[in-house]
């Protein structure tokens, strides 16, 4: 598998075929014996800014902690729940736990359901 | 980089001062404008606060041109025939907006034959400046 | 039976949708100052959208990819940011510009200025995002749109020569202002091939699930929708040569133009300018914040649908909210939307190579289109416009400060 063309940038779902966003970065253990291997993928902003340029990605990670769901890390998913690769990276996990949504979430409950009409995340 | 360069240079050549025949070409087609305008307005095409409106613009307009044509104009022409032109039509233009608020089509029909009149008076103007240049 | 509608459907969206601030000012400028000498510019901005929007079509119907999805996965975030940064801000100054039109159209209607009108323009603008579908808007404001078609119906009682007219579809200098001849040229290249259509058109394809079933249909509209559109671009021209040039009207404001159909259609002619304008700047307006909308949500992997409540595609919802308020705040401390109109089509020229060189990569690549990847003929007529127009833009702009 060439991770590049294939994995990275490509959309992730859950197993309830909802999108989650984007491989952003993956971590790789380079280990003494044996070749490296893709231990977790990463999804966020922080992870996205560093490969345009590493002051960004810091930038984005100090903005992220005073705003919005306050992250400590990037949301990390172990690469063993990987299921498929294909025109999408699928994955064997639910969306909402794995931190990747919290944006999302966070700007849902704390913007978009206070302006009217604008429903309800939980109703789902 | 590349983006912000064009950006400048756009807003650059919104800056760029007009020529006098620049200047005479805007003025004309103010003028040109009120004229169209007029007529329409005289069978009931257009509505009043529209035109009255753009009778207003089209007079601010050419104050505003003249005033910086007036500044340096060109020895081609008489700069006093140039100013009388202008004050006559820019006279004009302010009237007519007034009968267009009071609704007074004959009246206003001998103000827009004015303004014709007006419009041929600028035009050899502008042929002067243009044939200089 | 369903295709058939979609067909027809896709047809008059197009024609209904194609008019904006941008053809209409660009197209009644350049037919007040030069009659017919510019209707090539048309005619070459056609051509290219038709290729361009037939493209989008078929990326997204083969590969289930919008434009915006293969450039982020194809290209990588980095370059994909940097074509969002350039393309996105264009399209905003454009965005402006069209919530400007809605607001001249009402100014010249009501007699209230339209800085008055920028926040209950994009109140409603924002409006119909938050509670329409994606039919609802692109059908509704389309079919609305159709009331453009009275620019046709000017031109053709004004008898134009068509003889005269035709020569105009071959490039032909002007006497003098060849450098506000070039400038036009170039807004009217920016004003027909907006890269927004095509990132709007691929995420509609999208929505309405297309596959390769639709291709036959993708061609159909991509040509005879765009092509009527750009009849009506010319018709503008057409009625803006007839009406204002002899006279030695220039389209300086909005005002201005809405003299060419008044003089076209005594009667009915003033109002159906403004309606026109009305409808088709509303239509643009919902077009461009739903496609910037896209652009960020398809490249950042967040929910995007036009067919579900806010809440369920948040930050889509967001941007949009956000873009919308933005582009009023100029708006309401006068700017000139006549002004920020021509600056943004000619922005629209120089950045095209940003926009279209990566989808041109992406349509000649097997891993996303297959043996439906493009011919020689669509590469070199898009490849060829968009470098004429990105050359121009870079020449023009400075000769039009030089004067010429």
């Amino acid at each position: 598998m060439h991770l590049v063309r294939d994995v990275l940038d490509k959309k992730l779902m859950d197993r309830e075929d909802c999108p989650m966003g984007r491989v952003g970065g993956l971590v790789m253990h380079v280990g003494e014996s044996g070749p490296p291997r893709v231990t977790h993928i990463l999804v966020g902003g922080p992870t996205l800014w560093m490969r345009i340029h590493p002051a960004l990605g810091r930038l984005s990670s100090a903005l992220g902690q005073m705003w919005g769901p306050r992250r400590k890390e990037p949301a990390k998913i172990p690469w063993s729940r990987v299921e498929t690769v294909g025109r999408e990276v699928k994955l064997d996990v639910e969306g909402k736990d794995t931190g990747a949504l919290d944006w999302e979430i966070w700007v849902a409950r704390h913007i978009i359901e206070h302006i009217p009409g604008g429903g309800s995340e939980e109703e789902e | 980089m590349k983006r912000l360069l064009f950006a400048t240079v756009i807003l650059l050549v919104s800056c760029k001062p007009p020529t006098p025949a620049e200047q005479m070409d805007a003025i004309l087609s103010w003028v040109g404008s009120a004229i169209v305008l007029g007529n329409g307005w005289l069978r009931h095409t257009t509505p009043d606060t529209y035109t009255r409106q753009t009778l207003t613009l089209s007079h601010d307009q050419l104050r505003q041109i003249g005033a910086e044509l007036l500044k340096s104009p060109p020895a081609t022409i008489d700069s006093t025939e140039l100013d009388g032109a202008l004050t006559r039509s820019g006279t004009h233009l302010a009237r007519m907006a007034q009968l267009v608020e009071a609704r007074n089509s004959p009246g206003f029909n001998q103000v827009l034959d004015s303004l014709e009149l007006d419009q041929k008076a600028l035009k050899q103007l502008s042929d002067k400046i243009e044939s200089s240049q | 039976m369903k295709k058939i509608l979609q067909l027809s459907l896709g047809i008059i969206t197009s024609v209904g949708g194609f008019l904006e601030i941008g053809s209409v000012t660009t197209a009644a400028q350049a037919g007040a100052q030069f009659g017919y000498k510019l209707l090539w510019a048309i005619l070459l901005g056609t051509l290219c959208l038709i290729f361009l929007i037939e493209m989008s079509g078929r990326l997204a119907a083969v590969s289930k990819h919008t434009i915006v999805d293969a450039i982020r996965e194809r290209f990588g975030f980095p370059f994909f940011f940097f074509v969002l940064l350039g393309t996105v801000l264009v399209a905003f100054m454009v965005l402006v510009a069209e919530l400007g039109g809605i607001g001249f159209a009402l100014q010249i209607l009501m007699g209230i200025r339209f800085p008055w009108w920028a926040l209950p323009v994009s109140f409603v603008v924002w409006l119909l995002m938050w509670k329409g579908t994606f039919s609802l808007i692109e059908n509704g404001a389309s079919l609305l749109g159709l009331v453009t078609v009275s620019f046709v119906v000017a031109a053709l009682r004004l008898n134009p020569d068509w003889t005269s007219a035709a020569s105009g579809l071959l490039p032909t200098l002007p006497d003098d202002d060849k450098s506000k001849y070039w400038f036009l040229a170039v807004s009217i290249l920016g004003a027909s091939i907006s890269p927004y259509l095509t990132f709007f058109y691929s995420s509609g394809a999208i929505e309405d699930k297309w596959d390769r079933t639709y291709l036959p249909i993708n061609r159909v509209i991509a040509a005879f929708g765009m092509t009527f559109g750009g009849l009506l671009s010319m018709a503008v021209l057409i009625v803006a040569a007839l009406a204002l040039r002899p006279k030695g009207i220039q389209v300086e404001t909005f005002q201005q133009a809405a003299l060419m159909m008044t003089t076209a259609l005594p009667k009915w002619g003033f109002y159906l300018f403004a309606l026109s304008m009305l409808f088709a700047c509303f239509g643009a307006a919902l077009e461009i914040s739903l496609a910037i909308s896209y652009f960020f949500s398809q490249g950042f992997g967040w929910n995007w649908s036009e067919d579900v409540e806010p809440s369920s595609d948040a930050r889509f919802a967001f941007v949009y909210t956000l873009i919308i308020g933005f582009a009023a705040v100029p708006l309401m401390f006068g700017v000139d939307p006549i002004k920020i109109t021509m600056m943004s089509m000619a922005l629209t020229s120089a950045t095209l190579p940003l926009a279209i060189v990566p989808f041109l990569f992406l349509m000649n690549d097997p891993i996303y289109l297959g043996k439906h990847r493009n011919g020689w003929i669509s590469n070199t007529v898009v490849g060829v416009v968009i470098l004429i127009s990105f050359v121009l833009a870079v020449v023009s702009i400075p000769l039009e400060i030089m004067g010429g």
